[in-house]
């Protein structure tokens, strides 16, 4: 080689290969075209020489030209010699180790961890590995839902098991993309096979695909195994985000339980420490798995952290997946509200036209169409009168109501007198109530000395007092004027502007008190004296309200026919509402967190503000915060409100799990809390399928053609074999073109010379 | 107005049959009055022809409709296709051009508002049906052409002052009842459409032979 080298006068120790390159020869017509020019010139050459009968000159001539003919497929095939310079490349060999949390799992009887395993066997097979790396190239790598590339596992000992979540499909996907056209001759994967994002135990369609279509071996050792494996796990808990407030809120809890015998077990669920539901769980030795459809139905809107919890039986490999704490967000889907109607009214007939058309009310209305005293002229058949559900309104589902509204209402023939006490703790328990005026309202509804007055924010006195059939402007109560029920522009200036310009209301309800702790937002004024129209006030947990006059339609249709628009009509009975129901927008103490949910060591911000019942912000207000975890109560700190009646606090949570902050405050007498619950999270995910799946560790390995194995002492990396196909590659070359010289055209011109002389010599042409 | 004491006699009628209180005193307005929008319900009766109204009082007339006002058209003549009903027609076509005046139908709530009531009646049984013209559905306008304040009216003594034509006492009855149910249906609206009360007024409707 080296004197050929040395022939085309280039330095021998430049190239260690040689070799003899064609263009046009991959190209199928090109072989096409030369098998049949070669046959046209054989039959040429043959046919032309019939006439030389000398056979020694007839095969001189054929030989002639065959060489001929050859020398010009030669220059048409472009031979190049080609002197090159090349080595071996090595093959690679992926060798990965799960690092996540369940190779903490301990293998019974000896109690040693899934990790240990590992740790074990790359010890024990340091010798091989060291062998194996002087053959391929070994890459290694730590695996969860990520692949991360690590030097060696001669590092064995510091390789820890702390990562929250395995995923194979996108290990490999990951793996295949990396390799690309590298020569990757296999896999070694050391794992428990416990992939969260496999729900059963078999290989998912997308990772069987991807290993089938890769066609790397892939071996996997599994680490530990499920012998004598005891555990009862809450594996999945599957809700909505959120929930609606008296609706049923549906979860399916899927819990896993391994050698846990035959025994019944109790699913309790909780918010905070109130137990809203247990469940009894019937476990059967020969199941592992169960799903159970649980139900509850929530009546407190906000944030609410939920734990589900399993009992923990002496012996469970884990402890941390008999619990599983999730929240949901409850909220109010529609208001519902129950409006009582005296009489047909026109100040009924605007308000049923608000309440029905807006499109997040729920409204059951009643209207007392006739007395006891009325004639009807007609027998009851002939009626659309239905009977008054007294019973079913007032005991059944007076709960399931937000708001209950009395129109120009006396109770006496229609509803017992026990029902208003009925009404009275659904109010103090934190529901809604409102009367509103009119003739048979207040004293003349006969709720003075009732458990009605009890709850209304004015008192009725015992002497009964005349609805005044008289027309008047209403005066707002000036230091009232933040109050969100007057708010019927967001911009001060021009939410006085609009109610200068209401209509004049006519007829009130004379002789009602407001109370000390009520809120009077409007009055009528003649002369010296003062008739409370829109007073306010908080009833234990809820909130009452009252209208001292039957003539608030006027806002809609009155104010129209003078120039202005019936839209503050809806909006003051939109804000009415709110203000009842207790929508978080209309509280004087608010409490927020900046976030629904937290990762363990997030920090947590806090925003207070606190308002004077006039709905003023309080300055200096003193905020006492409090913090109830799963360790307990304990106060977390004391604030004062900035000049905006606001304040903040940051702290982060020393745990996971749920908190609930509760912020008290007093403003004008008036004791104030709220309360904020909120999760911290720490990821448990990977104790919640804690079991070595083996099925899947076997699958893995017989759709990529590999071998599958528990590890054990005895496990002998040697047994497993790679393919060491030889891969070289190119650093340097030289081409020397053959065709495109003198000697090739002399040789060719000299062929077909000599061919003319010899026909000549024997009189051809 | 042909039958002046027409309204005050039914409002007597639903003083005494029905919890609405009423206000007896019958005031007649043009559209042009200023104090327009305190009389949410205008009842409109006559028996002849009557001038084209004006397009400031149409426009006026619209939105007083449309924002919340009712109004009851009761042709008091006696005859089909008469000259009110033709002016009417016209004054209703100028009202809303894109809303047809159109024929209430059996299961509207001013047939089930207080009575539950089968057939359409007045003075006269000229029309077997009201029309009417709904407006973001509510009943804004309805028009009667079988003279309802004939079978209303009462004189001074409390007698009544129009003879029914057809039908005797029970047709009267009949057209105070669907008077009644007019007036409830405007305090009310689609109240007996409420779901709470479909189940009961269904049963009678299926069970009673209703007038």
């Amino acid at each position: 080689m080296k004197t050929v080298i040395a022939l085309f006068g280039l330095d021998s120790s430049m190239f260690n290969e040689a070799g003899l390159n064609f263009a046009l020869t991959e190209l199928l017509h090109v072989w096409i075209l030369l098998l049949f020019v070669t046959t046209l010139a054989l039959w040429f050459f043959w046919t032309s020489l019939k006439r030389i009968h000398s056979p020694f000159r007839k095969a001189l001539l054929i030989s002639l030209r065959t060489f001929t003919f050859f020398l010009f497929i030669l220059i048409f095939l472009q031979p190049e010699l080609e002197f090159r310079k090349s080595h071996t490349l090595k093959n690679r060999i992926a060798i990965l180790v799960d690092d996540t949390m369940s190779m903490s799992i301990k293998t019974f009887p000896s109690e040693q961890p899934r990790i240990d395993f590992v740790r074990q066997a790359f010890e024990k097979n340091q010798g091989v590995l060291e062998s194996l790396s002087n053959i391929f190239q070994l890459d290694y790598y730590l695996i969860s839902d990520q692949i991360e590339t690590v030097s060696s596992f001669g590092s064995a000992r510091r390789y820890s098991s702390n990562k929250r979540n395995t995923d194979f499909e996108a290990v490999f996907s990951k793996l295949k993309t990396l390799y690309g056209s590298k020569s990757l001759q296999g896999v070694m994967l050391f794992s428990d096979g416990a992939d969260l994002a496999i729900n059963s135990d078999n290989i998912s369609s997308g990772l069987n695909t991807l290993l089938a279509g890769w066609e790397v071996p892939i071996h996997s050792f599994q680490a530990g195994t499920n012998h004598m494996f005891k555990d009862l796990a809450i594996e999945e808990v599957d809700a909505a985000d959120f929930g609606f407030i008296h609706q049923p809120v549906r979860l399916t809890v899927t819990i896993g339980a391994s050698n846990m015998g035959n025994r019944n077990i109790p699913l309790v669920l909780k918010d905070g420490d109130a137990i809203l539901l247990s469940h009894v769980l019937e476990i059967r030795e020969r199941e592992s798995r169960y799903s159970v459809e649980l139900e509850f139905t929530p009546n407190l809107l906000g944030n609410h952290i939920y734990s589900l919890t399993v009992p923990l039986f002496a012996g469970e490999s884990v402890e941390k997946n008999n619990r599983k704490d999730f929240q949901i967000k409850i909220i109010r889907d529609r208001i519902r509200i129950l409006h009582l109607n005296g009489r047909p009214s026109w100040d009924s007939r605007f308000l049923r036209e608000v309440l029905a058309n807006h499109p997040k009310i729920d409204l059951l209305s009643f209207f007392i169409l006739r007395t006891l005293d009325d004639d009807v002229v007609s027998p009851t058949s002939e009626l659309s009168l239905i009977p008054f559900p007294t019973n079913l309104l007032f005991n059944d589902y007076l709960n399931s109501f937000d708001l209950v509204l009395f129109q120009n209402f006396s109770y006496k023939p229609f509803i017992d007198k026990g029902y208003l006490t009925n009404i009275k703790n659904f109010v103090e328990n934190g529901g809604a109530f409102a009367m509103i005026g009119g003739e048979l309202s207040f004293q003349e509804g006969g709720y003075a000395q009732t458990d009605i007055e009890e709850i209304l924010p004015v008192d009725l006195g015992v002497e009964p007092q005349l609805f005044l059939d008289e027309s008047f402007d209403l005066q707002l109560e000036k230091n009232q004027f933040r109050h969100p029920i007057l708010q019927l522009e967001k911009e001060s200036v021009a939410n006085s502007i609009v109610w200068e310009n209401m209509s004049e209301l006519n007829g009130i309800n004379m002789g009602l008190k407001p109370r000390k702790d009520a809120d009077t937002l409007a009055w009528f004024i003649k002369g010296r004296d003062k008739y409370p129209v829109l007073v306010t006030g908080r009833v234990g947990k809820g909130r009452s309200l009252i209208v001292a006059t039957d003539s608030l339609w006027n806002w809609n249709f009155r104010q129209v026919g003078e120039g202005g628009s019936g839209r503050y009509y809806n909006r003051f009975w939109n804000n009415i509402i709110n203000w009842l129901i207790d929508e978080p927008g209309t509280r004087l103490l608010k409490l927020e967190t900046h976030k629904e949910r937290y990762e363990e060591g997030e920090e947590v911000l806090l925003r207070i503000s606190v308002s004077h019942p006039n709905y003023n912000p309080y300055a200096e207000a003193k905020v006492l915060l409090t913090m109830k975890t799963r360790s307990g109560e304990m106060k977390i700190t004391n604030l004062k409100t900035n000049e905006n009646g606001e304040a903040s606090h940051r702290f982060t949570p020393m745990e996971e799990g749920f908190y609930i902050i509760k912020a008290e405050t007093e403003t004008d007498k008036l004791k104030l809390k709220e309360k904020i619950e909120f999760s911290v999270f720490s990821e448990t995910a990977e104790f919640q399928k804690p079991r070595v799946n083996e099925t899947l560790l076997k699958r893995i390995a017989e759709v990529s053609g590999g071998n599958y194995e528990v590890l054990t002492k005895q496990t002998d990396f040697s047994k497993v074999s790679f393919k060491n196909p030889e891969i070289k590659i190119k650093t340097s070359s030289k081409l020397i073109p053959l065709w495109n010289n003198w000697w090739a055209y002399g040789l060719i011109l000299s062929s077909l010379s000599l061919d003319w002389f010899i026909r000549r010599k024997s009189g051809l042409s | 107005m042909p039958h002046p004491t027409a309204i005050d006699s039914l409002l007597g009628q639903i003083e005494r049959r029905t919890s609405i209180e009423t206000n007896r005193g019958l005031t007649q307005i043009a559209l042009s009055y200023p104090k327009l929008y305190r009389y949410p319900f205008i009842y409109m009766a006559g028996s002849r022809e009557f001038e084209k109204f004006s397009a400031n009082d149409i426009k006026r007339l619209r939105n007083y409709l449309s924002y919340g006002g009712f109004l009851l058209i009761d042709d008091n003549s006696s005859g089909i296709n008469s000259k009110f009903d033709i002016s009417v027609r016209k004054m209703i076509e100028a009202l809303f051009p894109q809303v047809p005046l159109r024929k209430i139908s059996r299961d509207h709530s001013i047939f089930r508002s207080f009575y539950l009531i089968n057939r359409v009646s007045g003075r006269k049984q000229v029309s077997p049906y009201l029309e009417g013209i709904n407006i973001k559905g509510r009943t804004v306008l309805v028009y009667s052409a079988n003279d309802l304040g004939g079978a209303w009216a009462r004189d001074k003594l409390g007698q009544w002052t129009h003879d029914i034509v057809g039908g005797g006492n029970r047709q009267r009855q009949l057209a105070i009842r669907l008077g009644v149910n007019i007036v409830m249906y405007v305090l009310t609206l689609d109240y007996k459409k409420d779901m709470v009360h479909l189940p009961i007024i269904l049963e009678r409707l299926k069970r009673n032979k209703l007038p």
